[in-house]
C-alpha cells in the first residue's frame, strides 16, 4: 500500500477515501479480510488512534463489519458497495464539472475530448 | 497523565521556561516543537528530575518523579545513556538487574526488529542505532510514558524509518509519548498533539487531527501562523 | 538495599582492572625491591669488607646489620604504596566525573535508576572504602611474604635482628600511618579518612548542582568542615581549655567527625536528590 496523504485533511477521513477507492476499483471485494487498525497503521506510517478513528467511521458508514475478536471485513452489502462507486464517480464528476464549467465548452466536444483521452491513458496503462 | 503545570525554570537569570502548562495522555504522542534554542530538553529533564525547577509542578498519573516513577516513564536522551566498553548485551542485563519491570522479551524483539546484534559494544554503535538502542532501553522497561528527546535528529534516513515504525507498532501500544523536536516532517501524520514553545512560552496547544477537521490546517501552517505570524 | 548492593558491585567492577592493575605494580616492585636491595645491600658489605679488609665480625661491628626496615624505607617499597593512595584520591572525583564526562552520558542512567539516589552516593563511597581495605589487607598479607624472601636472601650472620609484621609496621613512619598497629589507631584514622571522603563527596555534588558557584560552594565546604574539625586544636592551644583529659579530646574529636559526616551525607542526599544537573 502507498498512500499519500495531504496534511491539511483529516488523516482517517483520507483512509476512508482510500479505502473507498480500492472498494470503487475492486481491488477490495465483497467480505474480503482487512489489516488489523496496527497493521494498517504501520503500513500508512499513521498514528495507531488515527487509524482506529479511519476504522470507527467505516464501520458507521457500514463500509466494513467487526465481528468481536476477528478480523474486520469488507461489506457484503451490495447496495452500500454500489453506492460507494456511484459516490466516487460522482464526486470526481462534480470537481471535473467545476474546472470546466467556466470554459463554456459544447457537451459534444467535451465527450470526445474525454473520450480520447480516457482511451489514451488505458493504452498506456497497458503498455 | 502527565501534568505539567506553570513549570518555571531559570539558568542564571534567563528565564527558559516561563510558566509551561501542558498535559500529554496515555496513548497518545504529544510533539513539543520550538523552531529555536532550549526549552524541549530542559522540559522533559525537568519531567525525569534531572534539573531542577524554580516554579511549578510536574505529576505522573499524580505523583511527582521519585524512585518509582522511574520505572514508569523512560527518557531517550540524544546521547548515550549507557558505558560506551559495554556490548548491547550487557547493557541489557544492567537494566534488568535494576528494573523490576525489564521485560527481556520485548528488549530481544526489539534487538530483532531494529537487527542489531547483542555483541556489538555501545561505543561501536552509530548515532542512529545508539538511539535505536536507548529506544530499547526505554521501551523494555515496559513503561507507561516514553518521552523521547529530538530522537530523528541527525541519524540516517533508515534509522528514522525504523524508529517511525515503532511508533505505530504494537511495541507503543497505549503508552504516552512525548517527542521534541524543531522539524515536523515525517512525523506529521504520526501525532495526536502538539504543543508549540517559544521563549518559554505555550504559544499554543491543539490535537492534529481536529485542526485539520475544523480548520483545514496542517501541522506546518499553524507553526507558520504562530511563529512567523 | 539490593540496588545498593548491586551499585557497589558494579562500581567495583568498573575499577576492577586499574585496582588489580595497581596491585600486580605494587607486589612486582616490592618483591623486586626485596631481591634488588638485599642483593645490593650484601654486595655492598662484601665490596667495604674487602676494600677494608674487615671480617664479617668487625664489617658487623663498625657498620651493623640489615634489618627489613632497610628495604621498607626504599622507594621500591614505599613508591608502590604512595602510587595507590594518590590513584584513590584521584579516583575520589573520578568515581563521579566519569559518569558526566565524556561521549557518554552515564550519568543520565544512574540518576534515572528506580531507587533512592542517596544509593548511588554510598554505593561510591563504599567502593572507596572496600578499595582502601583491599589494598591494606593486600600488603598485610604480602608484607611477611616479602620479610621471608628479604631473611632468606640476606646471609643469617647480616640479618641484625629478624623482624615481625607488627614491629615493621612501627619501623616506618608511612606504614604506621596507613596501617596502625593498634585497631583503635586504625578505626581513627580510617574514620577520619572516610570523613573527609564524605566531605569531598558533598563538595563534588555542589560542584555538580551549582557549577561555577558550586566550586565555590564545594571548596568553601572543605575548608569550614576542616577548620570545624580541627577546632579543638585551636581552642586547645588556649590555656583555659588545656586541662581536659586525653579521653575528653578524643571524644569530641569523635563527636565532631560524627556531625560533619552525617552533615555531608545529610546535604550530599539534598543535592543528589533535589539539585544534580545532567
Amino acid at each position: 500500500m502507498n498512500v499519500t496523504f495531504n496534511n491539511r485533511d483529516p488523516v482517517y477521513i483520507q483512509v476512508v477515501r482510500y479505502f473507498k477507492e480500492q472498494i470503487a476499483n475492486g481491488n477490495l471485494m465483497a467480505g474480503q479480510e482487512i489489516p488489523s487498525r496496527r497493521e494498517l497503521a504501520a503500513m500508512l506510517k499513521i498514528n495507531p488512534n488515527t487509524a482506529q478513528k479511519a476504522y470507527k467511521e467505516m464501520e458507521e458508514q457500514g463500509l466494513i463489519t467487526t465481528e468481536r475478536n476477528y478480523p474486520s471485513k469488507i461489506t457484503t452489502n451490495e447496495n452500500i458497495l454500489h453506492g460507494v462507486r456511484e459516490e466516487l464517480i460522482v464526486a470526481a464528476v462534480d470537481s471535473f464539472m467545476q474546472s470546466i464549467r467556466p470554459l463554456n465548452i459544447s457537451i459534444d466536444e467535451l465527450l470526445h475530448i474525454v473520450q480520447e483521452k480516457y482511451s489514451q491513458e488505458s493504452s498506456k496503462e497497458v503498455l | 497523565m502527565i501534568e505539567v503545570n506553570q513549570l518555571t525554570k531559570k539558568f542564571g537569570r534567563k528565564k527558559v521556561l516561563d510558566g509551561v502548562s501542558f498535559t500529554a495522555n496515555k496513548g497518545e504522542i504529544t510533539c513539543l516543537i520550538g523552531i529555536n534554542g532550549v526549552g524541549k530538553t530542559t522540559t522533559l529533564k525537568a519531567i525525569m528530575g534531572l534539573t531542577p525547577i524554580n516554579k511549578g509542578s510536574i505529576l505522573i498519573d499524580g505523583e511527582t518523579i521519585n524512585k518509582n516513577t522511574y520505572e514508569k516513564v523512560a527518557f531517550i536522551p540524544d546521547a548515550i545513556t549507557m558505558l560506551p566498553q559495554m556490548t548491547i548485551k550487557q547493557a541489557m542485563q544492567f537494566m534488568q538487574d535494576f528494573y523490576k519491570k525489564w521485560n527481556q522479551e520485548r528488549a530481544t524483539e526489539l534487538l530483532t526488529f531494529f537487527k542489531l546484534d547483542e555483541k556489538t559494544r555501545i561505543s561501536e554503535l552509530s548515532k542512529g542505532n545508539t538511539a535505536k538502542i536507548n529506544l530499547l532501553m526505554g521501551l523494555a522497561i515496559d513503561v507507561d510514558y516514553i518521552l523521547m528527546d529530538e530522537p530523528f535528529s541527525g541519524i540516517d534516513i533508515f534509522s528514522r524509518e525504523q524508529i517511525t515504525e515503532v511508533f505505530t507498532s504494537h511495541l507503543i501500544e497505549d503508552r504516552g509519548v512525548i517527542i521534541t523536536t524543531h522539524e515536523i516532517n515525517d512525523i506529521e501524520h504520526l501525532i495526536d498533539k502538539v504543543i508549540l514553545l517559544d521563549n518559554g512560552i505555550v504559544l499554543k496547544e491543539f490535537n492534529t487531527e481536529q485542526m485539520r477537521q475544523e480548520e483545514g490546517k496542517s501541522v506546518v501552517d499553524v507553526m507558520r501562523e504562530v511563529y512567523i505570524g | 538495599m539490593k540496588s545498593y548492593i548491586k551499585l557497589v558491585n558494579f562500581e567495583i567492577n568498573r575499577f576492577i582492572k586499574i585496582y588489580l592493575t595497581l596491585l600486580i605494580i605494587t607486589l612486582l616492585s616490592q618483591f623486586i625491591g626485596v631481591i634488588v636491595i638485599a642483593k645490593s645491600k650484601m654486595d655492598q658489605a662484601h665490596e667495604v669488607m674487602g676494600e677494608q679488609n674487615l671480617s664479617e665480625q668487625a664489617y658487623l661491628h663498625d657498620y651493623g646489620g640489615f634489618t627489613f626496615a632497610h628495604f621498607a624505607s626504599t622507594l621500591w617499597f614505599v613508591g608502590p604504596i604512595a602510587l595507590c593512595i594518590i590513584a584513590l584520591l584521584f579516583y575520589c572525583l573520578m568515581i563521579w566525573y566519569r559518569d558526566w564526562f565524556g561521549k557518554n552520558t552515564f550519568a543520565y542512567r544512574l540518576l534515572m535508576l528506580p531507587t533512592a539516589r542517596i544509593s548511588l552516593y554510598f554505593s561510591k563511597a563504599s567502593a572507596i572504602l572496600l578499595f582502601i581495605i583491599g589494598l591494606l589487607a593486600f600488603q598485610l598479607i604480602i608484607l611477611p611474604l616479602e620479610n621471608t624472601l628479604f631473611e632468606s636472601l640476606i646471609q643469617d650472620n647480616f640479618l641484625q635482628t629478624s623482624m615481625d609484621v607488627s614491629s615493621i609496621l612501627q619501623s616506618n613512619v608511612m606504614l604506621g600511618i596507613i596501617l596502625p598497629p593498634y585497631f583503635s589507631d586504625f578505626l581513627i584514622s580510617y574514620g577520619i579518612g572516610m570523613m573527609f571522603v564524605f566531605v569531598l563527596f558533598t563538595s563534588i555534588l555542589f560542584e555538580r548542582s551549582f557549577r561555577l558557584k558550586g566550586i565555590v560552594f564545594g571548596i568553601l565546604y572543605i575548608i569550614a568542615a576542616v577548620l570545624l574539625y580541627l577546632s579543638p586544636l585551636f581552642i586547645l592551644s588556649n590555656e583555659t581549655y588545656s586541662v581536659l583529659y586525653s579521653e575528653e579530646i578524643f571524644a569530641i574529636f569523635l563527636v565532631l567527625g560524627i556531625l560533619i559526616t552525617a552533615a555531608s551525607i545529610v546535604i550530599g542526599n539534598w543535592l543528589i536528590s533535589k539539585r544534580v544537573l545532567v
